[in-house]
This record gives structure tokens, C-alpha cells and sequence, in this order.
């Protein structure tokens, strides 16, 4: 179903974009792990979520 | 644990699109069948992730993670034994007489082959099982929250069952099953981070072994004898319990999974569910129970980080996830970890009462109550339902907080119910002999003799209650392994024997409901859309993960 595609997608978009600026604007660290984790983990979950949408956007063409 | 607003921000954009979710597919509900069974309509990839998400529930994200730091990858045997192969042979072989039938719910199958009273024992059982399920989820969460982030009790189990409440009035079964599929993304791009981090910490899979006893990083090496591993079990309890008795006895009766398959939109679709689904089920493993692993390691070495101990001085296991999010999360992913949680423990809830919703409506309300209504009644009733659902789910967390050891005196009673399940629907799905009250008395002799194997053994202090204590196991999870094996070994003699003695349906009353009667239609579809070619590739897959983790 293309509307939970959507849905989904839009979801992890979001988050992404939101925990990946914390990570690049904020200076969140965890206390055992040095690396900028938000960043990382926040465009691994952008990605997802484009690639979501774009599932959603191919099935809706067919 | 102290949140940002980052982290408010993400649990608010969780809540806003799972009731947006419901709203949308609100419109889509106009009959009884939209709002309780999904009206058979939903694709196979959706049914196969909310197969999964529907059981992954955050108490066994957390505890998972517990047992990984208690027994070590030993317990992913409760993945690769104890769901894997079941989930393979509910899609294979049982799915057909489930969907074929047509039936709307598992109790209702049992009417179809059995008899009224066989699934009246099987509807009141699950029903009184789904509210505790649901009340004990929703008791959980409280608990966490106010641990972990100091919440008020009331205020997060209220909160949390308006959410639930909302959505799942507004939309039914669909909703609730949309929501778990976002609930198992989020699950999984929530902790494999964590995971991901934490072993890398320990310097990588064989560093974190060398740190450990290395029981904890092999699943079979250790596996033959009691005294050897954490578990304390043997190799023919694990396999005969956990894989063949308990493991069945769930994946392949239990409504609240099931349902998730037979909403599926083909015959072909409800096959493939449980097989696709076993993909990510195999690979769950290492998201939620290597962290605790990890955990385990990182509290050997210097660096600060230990597991949380209890008032007795004995480490609590259930602490160390929310602790190891706290080491390696900062704000922002921390909120999302905690979203994770949130909407495991949500999903959980939703998903009891959407099978409660249909179990009551259908089997217990239409089936006894008031038969020969019009359909828009019963999609009232369904409704109803889902209020009563929640108020009564609510209930049961405040009832929890009463009686500390609710939740293992559930637990048990949920075990001696479930073994001898699976005895009965074996028999009824592939023996046209079976009779109906074959399996009626099979399934009370069966819990009977679940109750009494713990009436007379002993395992680390618990049961033994009958007087005399016959054996002692050296673990509770050993007791169990047997307690199952030997309910489940009486429900099935006990049908056999009881079925020989009477009277059978007739065999034009029996088509689509037992082997032999039943015509699976064959489609011209490419090979990995057949369920047999679909289930080899996981059992090869199963044995290369266990050979690679002996």
C-alpha cells in the first residue's frame, strides 16, 4: 500500500533530518562513544526513509 | 536519563503519525470484516513485518537483551529453534486449512472442524490471555518510564492507552497492523546502531568473546549437557521443549499472530507471510540480544559501565538496556531509542486488543450472545469492544502494581495453556479422525497435566506445590522445556484416544479443514513467490547462522 510507503517513509525522513541536524549543530556526545552517533544515524535513517518514499513513488506509477 | 527537546520532539512526531495513520485508514473501514480482520486485503509484505512486529513487543526487546547478559548468544536458540522452524511450518502446511477455511479468527476455526465447545476453551482462554497481555505491556511500560526517565505511572500508562485507544477505535485490525510495521522499523534502526556501537567498543565480535566465558559466544558447543551452560539446559529439552512443544504451540495457534497472516490479500500471500517474515526474524538476534552481550563485556572492562544491581545484590538483567542506551546514545538518537521502547511496548497493547476486538465480536458475542444480527451491528459491537479492551487493560497494569509476581504467575499460566495447543491442531488439521470432543478433552487433560508437571517438580525454588517433588530441574527454563513436552504429549494421546471413541464429522463437513480434503490451488507464479522454494532458502539460511555461531 503506497499510503503506508508514505507514511513510512515521510516518518524516517523527518527523524533523520531532525537527529542528523541535532548532530551537526548541537554538541550532543555519549559518555562511551566519542564518534558524532546522531549524525551518523541520522542520515542512515534519511536515507531509508528516501528510499521509502521512492518505492512508494514507483509503485504508484505502475 | 535526562531527555533534550530533540528527544520530546521525536516521541511527539511518533505519536502525531501513528493517530494520523489511523485517521487515514478510517475511511477505508465500512463493514465488520474492514474493522476486525482487515478484510483479507493486505499485502504480504505488510502482513509479513506485522507477523513479527506483533510479538516483538518491548518486553522481549528488553529481554532479550537481559538474557543476552545472563546466558550469551545461547539465547538467540529462542529465534533460530524456538520461531523459526515453526513460523516455516504454520506457512507451509497450516496457512492453507487457516485461510481456506475462511474463518475470521483461530477460535473460529476450531468451530469449523471441532465444535462449539472447543472453540467456546479456546476463545475464553485467548481472550482472558489477550487483556493480561495487554495490561501487563502497558504495566511494563509504566514501570520503565518511571524508572528510566521518572514519569508519573498513571500519566504514561493513560497517556500511552489514549494513543492506542484512538487509533485503533478509529481503524480497526489495518491500523493496527500499519503501526507495527512502523513500530519493527523503528525497533531496528533504533538499537542496530546501538549494537553496532557497543561491539565495536568491546573490539569487535572476537574481542568481546575473549573478554567473555566462551559459553557466551557459541550456541551449541555448550549446549549438551546442564552443568555447562547458563541455561541449564540439555540438548533434547531445548529441542523437544522449545523447538517442537512451545515454539509451536505459539507461532502456529496463537491468534494474536495468526491473525496477521490471514489478513493477507491471496491464499498465496497468507503461505508466504510467515516465510518472509522468518528473514528478519533470523537476523533479530544481533539487534536486540548482542547488545546485552556487549553489555556484559563492556562491564569487565575499565571504563566506568556496569549492570544495574537490585536491592538483593543481584545484577537486574532488565536494566541493561535502557543503561547501555544511556553510554552510547547521546540526545537526539537517545530519543529515538526511547521511541523504540515507547512504541513496542504501544504496539504490543494494540495488537491484544485488536485480536481480543475480534475474538470477543466473533466467536464469543456473535457466536453465543446475539447470532443473527446485521453487520453494521457487529462493527459497533467491534467498536465498543475496543473501548471495554483498553478500560479493561488499564485495569489489569494498576491490578499488576498490586501483586508484584503477577507477571510470572502469568507467565506460567499462559505456558500450561499454550503447550497442549498445538498437540490438538496437528491432530485436527491432518488426521480426519479427530473429533470434537477428542480435542476438547485432550486440551483440559493436556493443561491438567501441565499444571500437575509443575505441581510435582521443583526448579531454583518455584513449583513443587502438590506435595511430593518427583525431580528437580536445574533451571526454571528447564522445567518449562518438560512441563511442555509432557502437556503437550498428553493433549495428544488424550485426543487420539477420546477421538477413536466417537463419532467424527462427516467428510463433506470437513473440505478445506484437514488434509486430504482440501485443495491447495496451484499458481503460475515465479519460484520465489512459492511458498516450498521460499522455505528452503531459510532453512539454509537458519543452518549456516547456526554453524557459523556453533
Amino acid at each position: 500500500m503506497s499510503d503506508l510507503r508514505v507514511s513510512i517513509g515521510g516518518f524516517f525522513v523527518l527523524v533523520g533530518a531532525i537527529v542528523g541536524a541535532a548532530g551537526l549543530t548541537a554538541d550532543y556526545r555519549a559518555p562511551l562513544e566519542g564518534a558524532n552517533v546522531n549524525l551518523y544515524c541520522g542520515v542512515s535513517m534519511l536515507i531509508f526513509g528516501l528510499v521509502m518514499l521512492w518505492l512508494a513513488w514507483r509503485k504508484s506509477r505502475s | 536519563m535526562r531527555l533534550a527537546l530533540v528527544d520530546y520532539l521525536i516521541l511527539a512526531l511518533y505519536f502525531l503519525f501513528v493517530l494520523s495513520i489511523g485517521w487515514v485508514v478510517k475511511r477505508k473501514v465500512a463493514t465488520s470484516e474492514d474493522f476486525l480482520t482487515s478484510g483479507r486485503s493486505v499485502p504480504v509484505w505488510i502482513t509479513s513485518l506485522a507477523f513479527i512486529a506483533a510479538n516483538l513487543g518491548a518486553q522481549e526487546v528488553i529481554g532479550m537483551c537481559a538474557s543476552g547478559a545472563k546466558y550469551g548468544i545461547m539465547t538467540a536458540h529462542f529465534y533460530w529453534i524456538g520461531a523459526v522452524p515453526a513460523m516455516l511450518f504454520v506457512g507451509v502446511f497450516m496457512m492453507p486449512f487457516y485461510y481456506g477455511s475462511r474463518a475470521r479468527s483461530v477460535p473460529e476455526y476450531l468451530k469449523l472442524r471441532f465444535d462449539e465447545k472447543t472453540r467456546a476453551l479456546n476463545a475464553v482462554t485467548f481472550a482472558v490471555m489477550t487483556v493480561f497481555s495487554s495490561g501487563i505491556s502497558m504495566y511494563a511500560l509504566g514501570l520503565l518510564f518511571e524508572l528510566v526517565l521518572h514519569w508519573s505511572f498513571t500519566a504514561s500508562v493513560l497517556l500511552s492507552a489514549a494513543i492506542v485507544l484512538v487509533y485503533t477505535f478509529l481503524g480497526g485490525l489495518t491500523s493496527a497492523i500499519y503501526n507495527e510495521v512502523l513500530q519493527f522499523f523503528l525497533i531496528v534502526l533504533g538499537f542496530a546502531p546501538l549494537a553496532v556501537f557497543a561491539v565495536m567498543k568491546t573490539g569487535g565480535w572476537s574481542g568481546m568473546g575473549a573478554r567473555l566465558p566462551q559459553v557466551m559466544t557459541h550456541t551449541w558447543m555448550y549446549a549438551g549437557k546442564a552443568a555447562e551452560n547458563p541455561m541449564g539446559v540439555e540438548v533434547f529439552g531445548l529441542v523437544a521443549g522449545l523447538g517442537f512443544v512451545l515454539s509451536f504451540g505459539y507461532w502456529c495457534t496463537d491468534f494474536l499472530v495468526v491473525q496477521r497472516a490471514m489478513a493477507a490479500e491471496s491464499m498465496s500471500a497468507a503461505r508466504r507471510t510467515p516465510l518472509i517474515a522468518a528473514f528478519p526474524k533470523m537476523l533479530m538476534p544481533f539487534v536486540v540480544i548482542v547488545p546485552g552481550i556487549a553489555a556484559l563485556a563492556l562491564s569487565h572492562m575499565a571504563l566506568g559501565y556496569s549492570i544495574p544491581l537490585k536491592a538483593d545484590g543481584g545484577p537486574d538483567y532488565d536494566q541493561t538496556l535502557t543503561t547501555l542506551m544511556a553510554q552510547f546514545y547521546p540526545s537526539g538518537m537517545l530519543g529515538l531509542g526511547l521511541t523504540a521502547l515507547m512504541a513496542s511496548f504501544m504496539s504490543g497493547m494494540a495488537g491484544n486488543v485488536t485480536a481480543f476486538n475480534t475474538v470477543w465480536t466473533y466467536d464469543l458475542y456473535q457466536g453465543h450472545i446475539r447470532k443473527n444480527a446485521p453487520d453494521s451491528h457487529y462493527l459497533w459491537v467491534g467498536r465498543v469492544t475496543t473501548i471495554a479492551g483498553v478500560a479493561l487493560s488499564v485495569a489489569t497494569a494498576y491490578l499488576a502494581t498490586h501483586f508484584n509476581n503477577i507477571m510470572d504467575f502469568l507467565q506460567l499460566v499462559f505456558g500450561f495453556v499454550n503447550a497442549p495447543l498445538f498437540a490438538t491442531f496437528l491432530l485436527g488439521m491432518f488426521w480426519k479422525r479427530a473429533t470434537g470432543h477428542g480435542a476438547f478433552a485432550g486440551l483440559l487433560m493436556g493443561t491438567a497435566a501441565a499444571a500437575a508437571t509443575h505441581g510435582l517438580t521443583v526448579a531454583e525454588n518455584k513449583g513443587g506445590w502438590l506435595g511430593a517433588t518427583l525431580h528437580t530441574f536445574p533451571s526454571t527454563m528447564a522445567q518449562n522445556f518438560w512441563i511442555a513436552i509432557f502437556a503437550w504429549s498428553t493433549c495428544f494421546l488424550v485426543t487420539a484416544v477420546v477421538s477413536l471413541a466417537s463419532v467424527p464429522k462427516a467428510e463433506s463437513e470437513l473440505e478445506n479443514l484437514v488434509y486430504g480434503l482440501t485443495r491447495i490451488p496451484h499458481e503460475d507464479v515465479p519460484w520465489y513467490k512459492r511458498p516450498a522454494p521460499l522455505a528452503l532458502i531459510v532453512v539454509a539460511a537458519l543452518i549456516l547462522l547456526n554453524v557459523m555461531f556453533w
